[in-house]
C-alpha cells in the first residue's frame, strides 16, 4: 500500500490508465473509519472499530465499457489492476452512451459551508466517550425495565468518510462527512412469545441526536406497544403510516422513478410525467443540498452538481431520477440517477388531531417482508402496527398484510402530519391514506 | 480436477507466513482471551452484462483484508483492516484485544493444520476462464430468450462469479485454508401483449466452475424467465385473507428459513429472545416434519467445507419427526450450551464477525405425492416461486412474497397469480402441517440470506407441502 494521499493516488490512477489507451477515465478513491458498541446485560457484547480504503475505477476504450473497485491498494497490486480493468473492455461491444458528462456540468452543487457534513466533535470523540454513552444508553433502557423484560440491548455507532474522485474530463473533487448513530432494542415475555421491537436513530451532527432517555423511552414504548400483537379482520381500513416507517412505501416509488427501470420497459410510471399520480396533498422534493442531511452529497453519480428537484408537486410527476446513461438512452434530459434526501412537507395538524376524527385506523408502525413490483406498481408488505380508534390505541396488530398499487394509493393520501422524521434521508411526515386493503384473520 | 488451494501457499504472496500469524495472535491475546481468531480473506469477482442486445459491461472486484476477533465469554471484540503489512494487522489486533483489557493471560500455542473435505471441487478456477469465454454464453441466452416467444420484449442477462481464498488462523493453533468458487446467472425479461406488460426473472447458482452451464440448465435459465414473464401477462391477485396454502417443492424451503431456520440461530436462542429459547426437545410440528441445515451438499451454494471459524460443516438436524433436536452453533454459543459447534458460524466478509447462520435448509420428503396434497384443497393457494422473506425472531411471526402460483379450487389449480406476500406465526405455521410430499428438491437459485447488515449465500429446499392457514395478502375482489 502507498503512503501516498488520497487525490495524487486518484490522479496517478487516472494517468495510468490513460497511457494504457483508455480514452476516458474515472477513479473514486475512499476512506472512512467506524466504531460500534453494542451493549447487553450491563457490558459491553460487541465492539467493533476499523479504518478502511478502497479505490473504484471505470474505463471507457473505444466506447467500451468497464467498471472495477479493489481495497487491495499495494503499489505492485495497483498497476495490474488497472491493466486487467483496460484490457477487459476489449471482449465487449461499443456503448457510447457510456461517455463522460461534459466538463461544464460537473463540479460541487453545494458549498461545504452549507452542506455542514463534518461534525467537529466527532474528531474529539475518545473511545471514553463512546464508551461512557453507550453505558449511559443502557443505564437509561434498563432503568425503564419492567418484570416481563427478557432482555435489552442499546447501540452506539459513528464514523466518518473521505472521498475523492477524479475523472478524465478534468473534473476533480472532494468530500468528507461524519454520522453517528444510536438505538436500542428490548425484548418481553408474553406466554409463549416473545415480542420485540426497537429504535434506532442517525444523524450528521452527534447534538442532532434524541436525548438519551428519549431514545431509551422511545425503544421501551414501541416494545409494549407490541404486547397481545393478532391479526383483526380483513377489511378496507384507513392508514396512519409515520414517518419511521414511510421510507418502505416511497421506495416502492423509487424503483419505477428510475432511469433503468424506464429504459427495460419495467417502469409502472412510464408515461406519466405531468399526471397526477397522487392527491393535491403529496409533494415529494429530492434535495441533495440539504444542510446536514444523511443523503445530501455536492454531486451526483455522474460527478453533475447536485440541486433541489421536485419530483411530485402537489400529486404532479415532473420528474423522474435519470442519469446521464439512461437519459442519452431515452433521449430525455439527465435529472440525477439515485435519490438523496426525500422530503415531503410537513402539514399543519399534529397525529393526535388527525387520528382523533378517525373511528378507526391502522397505525402501521413497521414492515415485515413483502415486495413491490415496479413493472405493474402492485405491492404486498406484511405489517406491525394498531389498531386505533377514536385517536386511542386498542389492538396490537402483527399476521397482517397491507395491499395495494403504487400508482393509485398516493390518489388516497388526504392528510399530511406536521410530524417530520429526521433521522434518515427519507424525511416524511406521518401520512393518512383512507380505504387500504388490509388481509388478517 | 484442480487441488483446493494450499492457504499458507496463496496468502504468502501477500506476505502472510507463520511467524506473522503467531505474533498477531500474540497480541490480540495479549490481555487474555477465551478465544480469538484471524481470518484473512482474498477474492476477485467478474462480471459481465448484457442488455439492449449488447454484452456491453464488465465489472470486477478485489477484497482483500483480514478481520481479527477477541472472544471473552460472549463479549466479543473485533477489528479488520485491509492493509495486509505487519503493522496494520497488530494494530487491528491490538484493537480487537481491548475487549479484553481486564482478563487473565491466554497464551497462543503454534499454528498446525486441519484436513478438510472438498465439498466443491473445480475442474478450473474462475479467474483462469477469460471473458471472451463468458461472452458467448450470455449472448446464447439472450437469443434464445427472445427466440422463445414474441412477446418477449427486452432481455437483460448477468454472469458473475467469484475466486475467493480464506485462511482462518485461531488461538488454539488450528490454521486452515479453503477455496470457495461461486457463480450465479440471471436472466430477466420484460415481455409485452397488447397494453399489458410484466416482467419475470430466473437465476442459478452454485459453487462449480464453468461445466455448472450444462445444456439443461441453460436451458432451464432461459425457459423459466420467460415463462415467469409470460405467466404474468395473465396474472391476477388473489382473495385477501386466511386460507389452506399448499407450497411447491424447491424454493417453498423459504418457509423454513423463515418460520423455523432464523429461529434455530443459537445466539438469539443464547440471549433467550428468539421464541423457540425453551422448545429444545419439545414437539414443535407433527411427526412427518423433519428439518436439516447442512452445509455438506455437493456444489451447493449454501455448502462450505469448513465455517469461518475453522469448525468443521455438517447436516445438522434441527427438528427430528417434529421434536426440535438442535440450534445453530457457532463457538460462542456451542461454549454457552456446553455442546460441539455445528460449523454455522458464518461472516460475509473479513469487514464482518462470525454469527450462527443457515447453510443450505431443507425439509425431509414425506409420503404424500404432491398431487395427492393438491386434489385435497377445496379452496386455497398454491405458492410457486418466491423472492423473499423476513422474520420477527421473538413473537416468531414470519412473512415470504410469493411471485407466481395459483388459486386452488376443488382440487384443481385454476386461475394463475402474482405478487402477493404472506405472513403467518412459525410456530403455529409448523403445527399446522397437514402433509409432505415425497418431491423433495433442492432449488438452484441464489439465495442470500441477510442478517445484522450481513449476507451470506445458502440454499433451501423443500417437498410440496400443504399448511392448514396463511394469511394471504391478497386484493379487493
Amino acid at each position: 500500500m502507498s503512503d501516498e494521499g488520497l487525490m495524487e493516488l486518484a490522479e496517478r490512477v487516472v494517468r495510468y490508465a490513460k497511457n494504457l489507451g483508455a480514452d476516458e477515465v474515472g477513479c473514486t478513491v475512499s476512506e472512512g473509519t467506524h466504531v460500534t458498541i453494542q451493549r447487553r446485560g450491563g457490558k459491553i457484547e460487541q465492539a467493533t472499530e476499523a479504518t478502511t480504503r478502497g479505490l473504484s475505477l471505470s474505463v471507457l476504450c473505444d466506447d467500451r465499457y468497464s467498471s472495477n473497485s479493489t481495497s487491495d491498494l499495494r503499489t505492485e497490486a495497483l498497476e495490474p489492476f488497472v491493466k486487467r480493468a483496460v484490457d477487459s473492455t476489449g471482449f465487449l461491444e461499443p456503448d457510447p452512451a457510456r461517455r463522460q458528462a461534459d466538463a461544464e456540468l460537473c463540479g460541487r452543487g453545494v458549498s461545504v459551508e452549507q452542506l455542514d457534513q463534518d461534525d467537529p466533535y466527532w474528531h474529539q470523540r475518545t473511545a471514553e466517550d463512546r464508551s461512557r454513552y453507550a453505558e449511559e444508553l443502557e443505564q437509561a433502557l434498563v432503568s425503564l425495565h419492567t418484570d416481563d423484560v427478557i432482555s435489552s440491548a442499546v447501540y452506539s455507532a459513528d464514523g466518518r468518510s473521505h472521498t475523492i474522485r477524479v475523472m478524465s474530463n478534468g473534473f476533480s473533487g472532494e468530500s468528507e462527512g461524519a454520522w453517528f448513530a444510536a438505538g436500542g432494542e428490548m425484548a418481553l415475555r408474553e406466554g409463549d412469545k416473545r415480542p420485540e421491537s426497537s429504535a434506532y436513530y442517525a444523524q450528521r451532527y452527534f447534538s442532532d441526536l434524541p436525548p438519551i432517555e428519549e431514545i431509551a423511552a422511545e425503544v421501551r414504548r414501541r416494545t409494549r406497544e407490541r404486547l397481545g400483537a393478532g391479526p383483526i379482520d380483513t377489511g378496507v381500513y384507513p392508514m396512519l403510516l409515520p414517518g419511521r416507517a414511510a421510507g418502505r412505501i416511497l421506495g416502492a416509488l423509487a424503483g419505477p422513478m428510475s432511469g433503468g427501470s424506464l429504459h427495460q420497459g419495467r417502469s409502472c410510471l412510464a408515461g406519466k410525467l405531468g399526471e397526477a399520480i397522487g392527491s393535491k396533498k403529496f409533494t415529494l422534493i429530492d434535495d441533495p443540498t440539504l444542510a446536514r442531511g444523511l443523503g445530501s452529497r455536492p454531486w451526483d453519480g455522474d460527478a453533475i452538481r447536485s440541486r433541489p428537484r421536485t419530483l411530485i408537486n402537489q400529486g404532479v410527476l415532473e420528474q423522474y431520477n435519470i442519469g446521464l446513461y439512461h437519459s442519452r438512452k431515452l433521449d430525455m434530459p439527465p435529472t440525477s440517477g439515485g435519490r438523496s434526501n426525500w422530503i415531503i412537507p410537513p402539514g399543519d395538524r399534529s397525529v393526535a388531531q388527525i387520528a382523533a376524527e378517525l373511528p378507526k385506523a391502522i397505525v402501521v408502525t413497521g414492515f415485515l417482508g413483502g415486495n413491490s413490483n415496479g413493472t405493474t406498481g402492485d405491492f404486498s408488505l406484511g405489517i406491525r402496527g394498531v389498531l386505533w380508534e377514536n385517536g386511542e390505541p386498542t389492538q396490537s396488530l402483527s399476521e397482517m398484510n397491507v395491499t395495494g398499487n403504487i400508482t393509485t394509493l398516493f390518489l388516497s393520501l388526504t392528510e399530511v402530519a406536521n410530524d417530520p422524521w429526521v433521522y434518515g434521508s427519507v424525511r416524511s411526515p406521518t401520512l393518512l391514506f383512507q380505504d387500504v386493503q388490509f388481509s388478517g384473520s | 480436477m484442480v487441488q483446493n488451494h494450499s492457504p499458507r501457499h496463496w496468502f504468502s504472496q501477500f506476505g502472510i507466513t507463520d511467524e506473522l500469524i503467531r505474533s498477531v495472535l500474540s497480541e490480540a491475546t495479549r490481555h487474555g482471551a477465551d478465544d480469538a481468531d484471524l481470518y484473512f480473506e482474498h477474492s476477485i469477482s467478474t462480471a459481465v452484462g448484457l442488455s439492449d442486445r449488447q454484452v456491453n459491461r464488465a465489472h470486477t472486484t478485489i477484497d482483500l483484508g483480514m478481520g481479527v476477533r477477541v472472544v471473552l465469554g460472549d463479549q466479543v471484540g473485533y477489528a479488520f483492516t485491509e492493509d495486509l503489512r505487519p503493522s496494520s494487522l497488530r494494530k487491528a489486533a491490538a484493537t480487537a484485544s481491548e475487549i479484553a483489557r481486564h482478563a487473565s493471560a491466554h497464551p497462543p500455542v503454534g499454528p498446525c493444520k486441519l484436513v478438510l473435505p472438498d465439498y466443491y471441487p473445480v475442474s478450473r478456477h474462475w479467474s483462469d476462464v477469460d471473458l471472451s469465454e463468458r461472452v458467448p454464453l450470455v449472448r446464447k441466452w439472450e437469443a434464445a430468450a427472445f427466440d422463445r416467444d414474441p412477446r418477449v420484449h427486452k432481455v437483460q442477462v448477468s454472469l458473475a462469479d467469484t475466486d475467493k481464498h480464506v485462511l482462518i488462523a485461531r488461538a488454539d493453533g488450528t490454521v486452515v485454508g479453503d477455496y470457495r468458487p461461486m457463480t450465479r446467472a440471471f436472466l430477466s425479461i420484460t415481455a409485452v401483449d397488447g397494453d399489458t406488460r410484466e416482467s419475470g426473472a430466473y437465476n442459478v447458482a452454485a459453487r462449480q466452475d464453468l461445466s455448472y452451464y450444462d445444456e439443461a440448465r441453460q436451458q432451464r435459465l432461459v425457459e423459466h424467465s420467460v415463462d415467469r414473464a409470460l405467466r404474468s401477462l395473465d396474472a391476477g391477485s388473489p382473495p385477501a385473507g386466511e386460507m389452506p396454502v399448499v407450497l411447491a417443492a424447491g424454493s417453498s424451503g423459504i418457509l423454513l428459513h423463515e418460520a423455523i431456520g432464523h429461529g434455530m440461530e443459537a445466539d438469539f436462542n443464547r440471549k433467550a429472545i428468539s421464541i423457540y429459547s425453551d422448545k429444545m426437545d419439545k414437539r414443535i410440528a407433527p411427526d412427518d416434519v423433519t428439518i436439516v441445515d447442512d452445509g455438506t451438499l455437493p456444489g451447493a451454494r449454501g455448502s462450505i467445507n469448513c465455517d469461518d471459524e475453522a469448525s468443521p460443516t455438517e447436516k445438522t438436524v434441527l427438528v427430528d419427526r417434529g421434536t426440535l433436536r438442535s440450534y445453530l452453533h457457532d463457538r460462542i454459543s456451542a461454549r454457552h450450551y456446553g455442546v460441539d459447534p455445528t460449523g454455522s458460524g458464518r461472516r460475509e466478509s473479513f469487514r464482518h464477525p462470525v454469527l450462527p447462520r443457515m447453510r443450505a435448509t431443507y425439509m425431509e420428503a414425506g409420503s404424500h405425492s404432491p398431487q395427492d396434497i393438491i386434489r385435497s384443497v377445496k379452496k386455497g393457494l398454491y405458492c410457486e416461486t418466491f423472492a423473499n422473506g423476513s422474520v420477527q425472531i421473538g413473537a416468531g411471526d414470519f412473512a415470504f412474497y410469493v411471485r407466481h402460483g395459483y388459486l386452488i379450487e376443488d382440487g384443481k389449480l385454476t386461475q394463475p397469480v402474482k405478487d402477493v406476500n404472506l405472513i403467518g406465526n412459525g410456530p403455529k405455521v409448523l403445527e399446522s402441517i397437514e402433509m409432505v410430499g415425497d418431491d423433495l428438491e433442492i432449488d438452484e437459485g441464489g439465495w442470500t440470506c441477510g442478517k445484522d447488515g450481513q449476507g451470506v449465500p445458502v440454499s433451501q429446499g423443500m417437498p410440496t407441502v400443504k399448511v392448514a392457514n396463511l394469511s394471504v395478502g391478497g386484493g379487493r375482489q
